[in-house]
Order: C-alpha cells, then structure tokens, then sequence
C-alpha cells in the first residue's frame, strides 16, 4: 500500500463534544488533502461522524475506566480511510444491527445503514479489547 | 449551532447555523419544541447555513415534525444545503421531510 499523503488521529473521551473535534480535525484535514473531490470529502466525512458517534451513543465501558473514541484518518491518492476505535469498551453484542432503515417516523436507527451507503467498503474487528471500525471509501483524485 | 427564531405572518422562521449533529440535536429539539409551546405550529427550518447534518440532527429534525403535527401544524425545511441533501436523500427521508428553496415558499401556497 502507497504511503498516506495525509493523516490525522484523535483521541479522548468518548463524549458528545468529541464529536466536534474530531469534525474539526477533518475540515483542516483537507486543506493538506486538496486533491480530494468535494463529494468524497462529504461523503467520507459524513461517514466518520457517524462512527464516532455511534461509539459515543452506544460504548459500554469494560471496566471502570470510560470509554475513549480514537479516530485515526490516513488519506491516499486513491482511497480513505479511517479507523474508529472504542478503547476500553466491552464487544458489542453479537449480531449486527439490521442494516436496513428504520420507518419514516423513527428519529435513531439510520447511522449505520447511513455509513455503509456513505464508504466502499465497513469492517469491524475486535483487537486487543479494543473495538475498530475501519472505514474505506475509493476515491479518485480531482 | 446557532438558533434563533421569527415569527412571521403564516409560520415561524426557524434559523440553524452550524453543525446538527448529536451535541446540537437536543438544543433543536428543545427550541422547537419552545416554539411550538409558544403558539407556532407552522415551522420553516431555515437550513441555508447548516453545513452539515448527521442521523442524529436527522432524528431530531423528524421528533420536531411530529411535534409540529400533534400541535395542529407541519415543519417545513429550507435552502437545503448539498451534505443535508444528500443525507436526506441516502435515507429517503426526502420523501417526509419537505424541502423549498426558501423559507417565504415553504408555506407560499397554503
């Protein structure tokens, strides 16, 4: 695999206002990104939000300890990707979320169907008592 | 987010600049909900200056349609910008939450 052109990584408490930051290391991720086309900037940022999110809404601590949301961007000139890690959190429940979206009324239910619609491919791992989502989205340079 | 509201001849022009995502979606839900308790049932969510929208900023958007509704009237958005589109539109959520070019014609014809 081609070195990373630019990269960014993130790590705090799994919080609301994480959510923001790691948001704002985005928007200055591209200024060092500026070949990236605008719809994969959109279409990949929106995806890592909703990860990071995700471990924000529904990390269960494995201990005592709280839950810290690390998101690690590494930017080439052919794809994006992002690994968003729930540290200290226990394995999440076995059997995937349906993927599907929920009713029209509902108001939760869509982050995940939203982010595998968002990036080419959504893989999930469990290493070392730490939960990674890996995020990839192809892109093809402006 | 920024929120601020004004009420006008048929409805009441909510304005949302910023980011509507899971810290700022309980602060609109909140603030319609003020709205709607105020009197005006009929909202516009003026979203020319959200930049960005995520499910969550989704879901509150849909609670405070609901919440106009039981109260007699209908949310409305507005000046949609292209990550809210798209969002909406990746979760056909398009078809419920209905979209006008501008605060003025969202409720223009009724």
């Amino acid at each position: 695999m081609t070195d990373a052109l630019a990269r960014r990584s993130f790590r705090d408490r799994a919080t609301p206002e994480a959510i923001d930051s790691v948001h704002n290391q985005l928007d200055a991720l591209w200024e060092d990104a500026s070949f990236v086309p605008d719809m994969d900037r959109m279409t990949f940022a929106t995806a890592v939000i909703e990860a990071s999110a995700n471990v924000v809404q529904h990390a269960v601590p494995e201990s005592a300890a709280p839950v810290e949301l690390g998101v690690d961007i590494s930017i080439r000139e052919t794809s994006l990707e992002a690994r968003v890690s729930a540290f200290g959190a226990a394995r999440p429940d076995s059997g995937e979320t349906e993927p599907g979206m929920p009713g029209d009324d509902a108001e939760s239910g869509r982050g995940l169907a939203l982010i595998r619609a968002l990036v080419t491919t959504v893989t999930f791992t469990r290493q070392d008592g730490t939960n990674v989502w890996i995020l990839s989205r192809d892109s093809t340079p402006a | 987010m920024e929120l601020s509201y004004e009420v006008k001849d048929s409805y009441a022009e909510i304005r949302a600049a910023g980011r509507l995502n899971m810290v700022s979606a309980p602060k609109l839900r909140e603030f319609v909900a003020d709205v709607v308790a105020s009197g005006s049932s009929r909202i516009v969510v003026n979203l020319e200056d959200t930049a960005f929208m995520d499910s969550s900023g989704l879901g509150a958007l849909i609670g405070c349609l609901k919440a106009a509704r039981q109260a007699g009237g209908d949310l409305r958005i507005a000046a949609v910008q292209p990550q809210v589109r798209m969002v909406l539109e990746l979760t056909s959520m398009d078809r419920v939450l209905t979209s006008y070019a501008s605060a003025a014609e969202a409720f223009g014809n009724d």
